[in-house]
């Protein structure tokens, strides 16, 4: 036996499940892709699945990650993938699978791009303000209700390029089990600071990665 | 419409997965302009429409033609439905996103009474007007099945057609109809007229109804051709018959959340209450081999870890116990757990419960329908109290500590004495727990009794019967509630109002279409659910009307007076509904179909084959 980690993508009409959806929809396409699984043991056995980093609801994933134990040690891992995707639905797609190399703890950062209708002059204006920001408090919605924190040293902004119809911008964001910055709270806070609201925003995971800034492997 | 059009509405709301089809086993198709466009809809929301194994065998049925496309339509939710209106979004598909108006059919599923307002709220979301003679194309023509198409008499302003009975066969001859009247450019008239002559295609427009100043009816007059009795379809072979080979999987948990398989259709007991039982009579079964089939295929397709084994019965399944021999350790091999529903009580044997119970030690529902043996007589129950007692002593014997029994309120002949009799079932039932040396140790009993209101429905032995009245009602769920004792028993009832609603709707004739439209441009809808259902505007709209709802709900019927849903033929004849009304108010029962044959006359549909023969 042996634990994979797929690395799959998450786009389309599959953006808008949610986190629990789209672990039933991993389950059922392990059971109908036939892969050689392992199921805990015990008085209820279900199939073992763990997901690194959970994706908000209506973000793209570009590179997510789900770790899955076949149960055969030198079972191909191309196979493992085929079979995978095979039995996937549209809007989800295993990209490959290898064995792990890191931790899920090791995660501290996410790379989100940001594609927005808009004036790109008001979305660069926008966007340089709050870089220039020394402290930005936001509410942020916890386990013990609502509380106001700092989320300045949260994220950076890595690149602000003019688009089609508006802006492409880069964000850097803390990522991981101790903090985590969904970028929809940067999108509220310039709307409510700078009076920006884009038309529309299409927000797409691009990245995950360790301290280093190395992906997550 | 595309997806980044939808996704502005998405974003603000709730579960948008609901909304944006996609799933496993969803059928896409190249648009073609010769292709029949169906939009299949459930007028409840996708939770709900999902979970009815019904749609998703005709879904799949149709999709195996390359000449059709069915897609699938829920209702939405309040707030989706807001965004929709206020962003000029029309209700869509939602395989193709395209609208609804711009289908050539739109069906409608019709399984309960209270989703009736919906489906007016649907075809209004589509910006299409809600009655049938202001739809003056041909397209989209507007058919309504399932259960309820049995009395659609006050739902027929607003349909084109109404199919009565199993789909498998008729659709087909339907759709074909449909793109011959597509490419040859018929006026809406000539289809109708055609349509009519397709058996089990019923066209309310041909038929003038006349009433007597009573407001009883006087007669229904076939125009144009159109039948004087239209006869629902049956599939006379069910090993034959089309199955899925695979199912749309929904991506966000709904109410059955499970791979399910038909054992078989019909139903051999004739409780007197129930309408299913006679609805889709004669009783035709498949072969275990027919459901083991179909069974793995629907596990190995969808990827479920549960199977259900659905029929209205399923303990009387006669082939039930080496089925399941075939299927235990096959699921279990595979994680897949077996569901039961629709036990009886009467033969469900200590071998059939160690079988169960390799599945599942949850709780056990039984339904003895009511409380006093008399009253169990007089609805045909054919249980006795010795019967539940020893079910109970087997489940209990076995591990089992809760048991939930259902019961009926305002049955015909009841009185106080027989809700009395409820409690004291129930009582007996805990009473037994603590008797029995071998009870589970250290665990206590639980009971749960859950009672109903009666609702007399059309091709029921109990058609013609009175319901109670709301206040009848709720003083003998008070009475009830007086005459439990234990804490091991706990009480839950339905709200009287929306079964006497239901008893208008289901018993109703054309002139309550009026009421019905009242009632949602009143602001009700999906009226199913609590949160939604605003008696009010049903009252207002009865009020408005001059509609005495008494007037369906609770007057009794003669059985000489012609009622809505005469001039339909669900295969049972009146004569035997009129027989079975005698021998209930007389406490006489009918043995089950097995024992012998009661003559309903229902095997006429299948030039006399009959499970019960």
């Amino acid at each position: 036996m042996k634990t994979v980690r797929v690395l799959f993508q998450k786009t389309g009409r599959a953006v808008y499940l949610s986190h629990l959806d789209l672990t039933r929809a991993m389950g059922r396409a392990l059971a109908r892709s036939g892969l050689p699984v392992w199921y805990t043991e015990g008085f209820h056995p279900h199939l073992y699945m763990t997901f690194a980093l959970p994706l908000s609801l209506g973000t793209v994933g570009l590179c997510e990650t789900m770790d899955y134990r076949l149960l055969e040690d030198d079972f191909p891992l191309d196979e493992a993938t085929r079979r995978l995707d095979e039995a996937l639905p549209e809007g989800l797609h295993a990209v490959c699978t290898r064995e792990p190399v890191m931790q899920p703890k090791q995660i501290v950062w996410a790379d989100y791009r940001l594609d927005l209708r808009c004036d790109f002059a008001a979305a660069a204006a926008a966007f340089a303000a709050l870089s220039a920001l020394s402290e930005l408090p936001a509410e942020k919605r916890t386990k013990k209700g609502p509380r106001t924190v700092d989320i300045r040293p949260l994220f950076e902004v890595l690149e602000v390029a003019p688009a089609e119809n508006g802006a492409r911008v880069l964000l850097r964001c803390r990522a991981g089990v101790e903090t985590n910055l969904n970028p929809n709270l940067l999108l509220d806070a310039l709307a409510d600071r700078f009076g920006f609201v884009p038309v529309s925003a299409t927000i797409a995971r691009v990245a995950v990665l360790d301290g280093n800034c190395c992906d997550f492997l | 419409m595309t997806l980044e059009q939808l996704g502005l509405l998405l974003s603000q709301v709730q579960k948008p997965a609901r909304y944006t089809g996609g799933e496993m086993g969803a059928v896409h198709k190249e648009k073609r302009p010769d292709m029949l466009r169906y939009a299949f809809c459930f007028p409840d929301v996708y939770e709900v429409g999902m979970s009815h194994l019904g749609m998703k065998i005709l879904y799949s049925h149709a999709n195996r033609r390359e000449d059709v496309w069915c897609e699938r339509v829920f209702a939405p939710e309040d707030d989706m439905q807001t965004a929709m209106r206020e962003m000029g979004v029309p209700l869509y598909a939602l395989e193709s996103f395209d609208p609804v108006r711009e289908f050539d059919l739109i069906g409608f599923t019709l399984q309960y009474e209270m989703s009736y307002t919906e489906v007016l709220n649907l075809l209004d979301l589509a910006g299409l007007p809600v009655r049938a003679a202001d739809r003056a194309g041909l397209f989209p023509i507007v058919v309504g099945g399932g259960p309820c198409a049995s009395n659609p008499e006050p739902l027929a302003p607003f349909f084109d057609l109404f199919s009565l009975g199993e789909g498998e066969e008729v659709s087909d001859e339907l759709f074909d109809l449909c793109l011959r009247a597509k490419r040859e450019g018929w006026e809406k008239a000539r289809f109708l007229r055609e349509a009519a002559q397709i058996p089990g295609i019923y066209v309310p427009a041909l038929y003038d109804v006349t009433y007597h100043p009573d407001g009883t009816i006087a007669a229904y007059t076939p125009r144009e051709g159109a039948p004087a009795k239209v006869t629902k379809r049956v599939v006379a072979d069910l090993d034959g018959v089309f199955y899925p080979q695979s199912f749309v999987v929904p991506f966000i948990d709904i109410i059955h959340d499970r791979a399910a398989v038909e054992l078989f259709r019909g139903c051999n007991r004739g409780c007197r209450f129930c309408q299913a039982g006679f609805l889709y009579r004669p009783i035709r079964e498949k072969s275990e081999e027919t459901v083991e089939r179909d069974a793995k295929n629907a596990i190995r397709s969808t990827g479920y870890d549960e199977l259900g084994l659905t029929s209205l019965s399923t303990s009387d399944y006669t082939r039930l116990e080496p089925l399941l021999d075939r299927l235990l350790d096959w699921c279990g091999e595979r994680h897949v757990n077996l569901s039961l529903p629709s036990l009886r009580i009467d033969n469900f044997s200590p071998s059939l419960l160690e079988k169960v119970s390799r599945v599942r030690k949850s709780g056990l529902t039984f339904a003895p329908e009511a409380g006093t043996q008399r009253l169990r007589d007089v609805i045909n129950k054919n249980i006795t109290e010795e019967d539940v007692l020893s079910t109970c002593r087997t489940a209990f014997a076995g591990g089992y500590t809760a048991v939930k029994l259902y019961f009926m309120m305002g049955l015909p002949t009841e009185t106080l004495e027989d809700i009395r009799g409820i409690a004291d079932l129930a009582q007996k039932v805990v009473d037994l727990y603590y008797s029995m040396p071998e009870k589970p140790k250290g665990k206590g009993v639980s009971v749960s009794i859950s009672v109903a209101c009666f609702v007399p429905k059309p091709f029921t032995p109990f058609e013609f019967e009175p319901q109670d009245p709301i206040p009848t009602l709720e003083e003998k769920q008070k009475y009830l509630l007086s005459c439990v004792r234990s804490r091991k028993i706990s009480v839950s009832y339905h709200d009287a109002t929306v079964s006497v609603l239901e008893a208008v709707l289901a018993r109703g004739d054309r002139r309550l279409a009026n009421v019905i439209e009242a009632a949602w441009r009143n602001g009700t809808r999906l009226d199913g659910w609590e949160e939604h259902l605003r008696v009010s505007a049903w009252e207002k709209a009865f009020a408005d009307c001059g509609s005495d709802p008494a007037f369906y709900a609770a007057r009794r019927r003669s059985y000489e007076e012609v009622l809505p849903w005469d001039h339909l033929d669900y295969g049972v004849t009146k004569a035997f509904f009129i027989r079975e009304n005698k021998k209930a108010i007389e406490g006489a029962t009918t043995p089950s179909c097995f024992v012998r044959c009661a003559g309903c006359g229902a095997d006429r549909l299948t030039g006399g084959a009959c499970r019960c023969k």
